[in-house]
């Protein structure tokens, strides 16, 4: 099956260079033979990166331990949830799925638009078969992952062997959260390849109007959605694995992830300009340039070991593909916009300063901001170490104090950007959709206050969260009450009503309320409490309202691992009121040890208990227990993000415009000079 | 009180009534000088990228502190002990293990940069969104306001464009 997996591999390549060289040939010669050639092309490099990925999971699963890299990430005695795992768990691995997910994508598009925009796809094909040619070049002869496992035989010469058994996989990873993070993660990274390859395919193509913006708005919500959830994932996984009470470090692949995430959304928002506006084409092109360029970078910086990460599972030396590859798609990009940019000509025109295009101006801005600092903190100890000759670290607290303002004024935005109209918004109109959120957020800010709650940037993000939340609630309740009058029906059932009239704005709404939560639960992480303590059985320590009680400790061996388990009884007061069963873990084969940390949830605080280990010098059992107000509305948050990223996917249920019968979104040309849409409509109507 | 006054009324009442969820119970415990200047340093054991007071050392037989990190702690004190300001304590590790100690970078020389870039963007950003912004609504405010010869002028078709086109402006 090894043989098979390289064989379909080296196929796929030869079927992605066909792609590449005879989509070129076919986009200069327009023969529709070679257009239909080079798109099967395409579809058949899929199909064989998928029997390549298929081949490899076989591998797994049937314990072949004559290939190197399931010897390096598997034992016999791994759950056959994580042999799935496994597949992603190397460099190897991982890169052959990040060509699998990319492979998913592609298909999806070339079967999606097979009989559609047949000027364009023949562009779009070539760059998304230039993406895959890069990664199986990678898969093919760099790291490939079905090197049979070999060793020096007798005379010193190498020859062929199969191990009894591997040498199983990271601890770290054997937890559910490691089967659907990185998925989602890689689906975020991935996705973003199709936006990219429209904008490009456009620009290249000199595609009219903003269709290209329109068929590639679905595929952008999809890559950002995973990248979203593949973020947070990670976050809880990082919460409850590492036993470090914490959720978020900073660390180098972290911020990785973060970067894209942080232009995708910019683009997000920016792109309404281009679709309403007709403004923002160069800056929108740019946007998506730079997010499939992130993705790139983001890779390279996790896997070239140029900033030191604690992910260091998956590091060799491909940095400098890397580079050659984010080098040659820049010039590409760069090429093409020189080229062309007469075609990107703008219609820029303001009524006022206040006004929704300015709020996006700013969101862009704010994004962007955040992102390059982001980036140039991860960056640093590279940049001094070439400057000075020193390495200097920039760790948490350094990325805390520069993003925490930005993120506060990113959600302030949230609030604001939204209710203001295109073009002008009247004194009238931001009294009547903020005055009262506003003096929500500030009733609840002045209590809060007087409660305790005084850490400076926690109480703007809740005033700010509540402030937030009221405009968009209020925004749902204008909506419904519209209906209601109408239907007499529920509130509930007006406010899905109006939901599904409109899913685009209502499902943007939702996604904004879960960042909401996920901002009120970063608001909680500045009261965090710990206490640490070596305990014999039977005492007792306590951590705000709970006391915790050494009950016993035990010893569990599984097939895999043995855990040694304590019993801690947890009273709410003088009341009990539950067991708490945290573990550590030794795995056999790698003799690794992992943490399951007994995590009590609720919408105000986790109680996080941590078996920290054994005291050296008292041989007692160590209790780490962390009282984290809030966090739960973050993962709470990431769900709603996720269902609303879904309700924007949804087609509306009919439409809510009286103006024009609703059509396919074409192309318009811009009015004559200085005549504007309401100037002509107010005219022809009077 | 009007219907909307009653609405707005119950809003900021939910809104309140949230509170006990969210305001933590007591206020929060202050770390002790060891822990607070374990912060400002970076555990030094190379297989974590924490600080020296947060290390919990993920995958290491003890998830807390691992012997480095106690161990630099509790250099920490040794200098305190000696009646060692905070600056001079973190000024001793610098010249032990370098300016890789540093869990953030120092506020002075090349350093400098890294705190200073992220105001400079933001404000430099900003300065080149309030031009942007400026220029198209002096651009808009600039065209010749001839709407009486604008209204004549206007033909079925370009007063279906416009309707087009405010559509797609007012949908969202």
């Amino acid at each position: 099956m090894d043989v098979f997996g390289s064989f379909a591999l080296l196929l796929a390549f030869v079927c992605a260079v066909y792609a590449v060289v005879g989509g070129i040939a076919a986009i200069i010669t327009r023969h529709p033979l070679l257009v239909k050639s080079t798109r099967q092309a395409g579809v058949a490099t899929c199909g064989l990166i998928f029997l390549a990925t298929f081949s490899l999971e076989y591998l797994f699963f049937t314990d072949n331990f004559s290939v190197s890299y399931v010897v390096s990430h598997s034992n016999r005695d791994l759950p056959t949830f994580y042999k799935i795992a496994a597949l992603w768990s190397g460099m190897e691995g991982s890169l052959l799925f990040w060509s699998f997910l990319l492979a998913i994508y592609v298909l999806s598009v070339l079967i999606a638009y097979r009989n559609k925009n047949g000027e364009l796809m023949p562009y779009v094909g070539v760059v998304m078969a230039g993406v895959q040619l890069f990664f199986l070049t990678l898969n093919n002869f760099v790291e490939s992952p079905f090197k049979a496992l070999a060793a020096p035989g007798a005379g010193g010469v190498m020859s062929f062997i199969t191990r009894a058994d591997g040498n199983g996989l990271n601890p770290l990873l054997q937890y559910p959260e490691m089967v659907i993070h990185p998925p989602n993660l890689y689906s975020g990274y991935t996705g973003f390849t199709i936006p990219f390859a429209f904008a490009l395919g456009a620009l290249l193509a000199r595609y009219p109007g903003e269709k290209w913006i329109h068929l590639t708005r679905k595929w952008t919500m999809i890559a950002w959605m995973f990248q979203s959830a593949g973020i947070l994932l990670g976050a809880h996984w990082a919460y409850a694995v590492l036993g470090w009470g914490g959720y978020w470090g900073w660390d180098p692949v972290e911020n990785a992830s973060l970067l894209p995430w942080l232009t995708g959304t910019a683009f997000l928002h920016s792109v309404m300009m281009q679709e309403k506006r007709g403004m923002m084409k160069v800056w929108n092109v740019w946007l998506v340039f730079c997010t499939f360029l992130l993705c790139m970078l983001g890779t390279f910086l996790t896997r070239s070991g140029v900033v030191s990460s604690v992910h260091a599972f998956a590091q060799s030396n491909i940095g400098p593909w890397f580079v050659a590859f984010m080098g040659i798609t820049l010039a590409v990009c760069l090429g093409a916009y020189l080229k062309n940019r007469d075609y990107l000509a703008s219609e820029n025109q303001l009524d006022s300063v206040i006004s929704r295009e300015s709020s996006f101006l700013f969101n862009n801005l704010l994004f962007l901001v955040a992102c390059i600092a982001v980036l140039s903190g991860t960056l640093f100890p590279v940049f001094s170490e070439w400057f000075t000759g020193n390495r200097i670290s920039v760790g948490a607290p350094y990325f805390n104090r520069v993003n925490i303002p930005v993120g506060l004024l990113i959600l302030f935005l949230t609030g604001v950007g939204p209710l203001l109209a295109w073009r002008k918004t009247s004194r009238e109109s931001l009294k009547r959709n903020f005055g009262w959120p506003l003096l929500t957020g500030l009733a609840v800010g002045a209590v809060a206050f007087i409660f305790g709650f005084r850490a400076f940037y926690s109480l703007t993000s809740l005033i700010l969260c509540v402030f937030v939340a009221a405009t968009i609630l209020l925004e749902f309740y204008r909506g419904a009450k519209v209906i209601r009058a109408r239907s007499g029906a529920s509130f509930a059932a007006c406010a899905i009503d109006l939901t599904m009239r409109n899913t685009r704005r209502y499902g943007g709404y939702i996604i904004h309320i879960g960042m909401v939560f996920v901002f009120l639960g970063l608001a909680g992480a500045a009261f965090n409490r710990d206490v640490q303590k070596s305990m014999q059985v039977g005492e007792s320590m306590q951590i705000g309202p709970y006391t915790l009680v050494l009950q016993t400790t035990d010893t569990k061996p599984e097939k895999n691992y043995t855990a040694q388990r304590l019993l801690v009884e947890v009273l709410h007061g003088n009341q009990p009121m539950m067991m708490m069963f945290p573990e550590k873990r030794q795995f056999l084969t790698n003799k690794e040890n992992g943490t399951m940390v007994a995590i009590y949830s609720t919408l105000k605080e986790d109680l996080y208990v941590v078996f920290a280990g054994t005291d050296p010098d008292s041989q007692l059992p160590v209790i780490h227990a962390f009282l984290n107000p809030l966090v739960k509305w973050i993962w709470f948050g990431g769900v709603t993000v996720v269902f609303g990223t879904l309700i924007a996917l949804l087609p509306n249920r009919r439409s809510v415009l009286v103006l024009a019968p609703a059509r396919e979104p074409s192309p318009v040309e811009p009015l004559p000079h200085g005549v504007t849409a309401s100037a002509i409509l107010r005219e022809g109507h009077d | 009180m009007t219907k909307g006054r009653t609405v707005v009324a119950t809003f900021v009442l939910l809104a309140l009534a949230t509170l006990p969820l969210i305001v933590p119970v007591e206020a929060q415990q202050f770390s002790d000088r060891a822990k607070n200047i374990g912060s400002q340093l970076k555990c030094m054991c190379g297989s974590c990228s924490m600080t020296a007071a947060g290390c919990s050392h993920p995958g290491g037989e003890f998830s807390g502190p691992c012997p480095t990190a106690k161990g630099m702690l509790q250099q920490v004190d040794q200098h305190a002990a000696k009646g060692e300001t905070d600056e001079q304590i973190v000024q001793a590790f610098v010249q032990e293990y370098g300016t890789t100690v540093y869990a953030e970078p120092p506020k002075s020389g090349f350093s400098l940069v890294a705190w200073v870039m992220p105001t400079v963007y933001l404000v430099f950003g900003a300065l080149v969104v309030i031009f942007v912004i400026s220029r198209w609504v002096r651009k808009n405010g600039s065209e010749p306001a001839g709407h009486a010869a604008t209204a004549k002028a206007i033909s079925p078709e370009l007063l279906e464009r416009a309707k087009r086109l405010a559509e797609r402006e007012t949908e969202d």
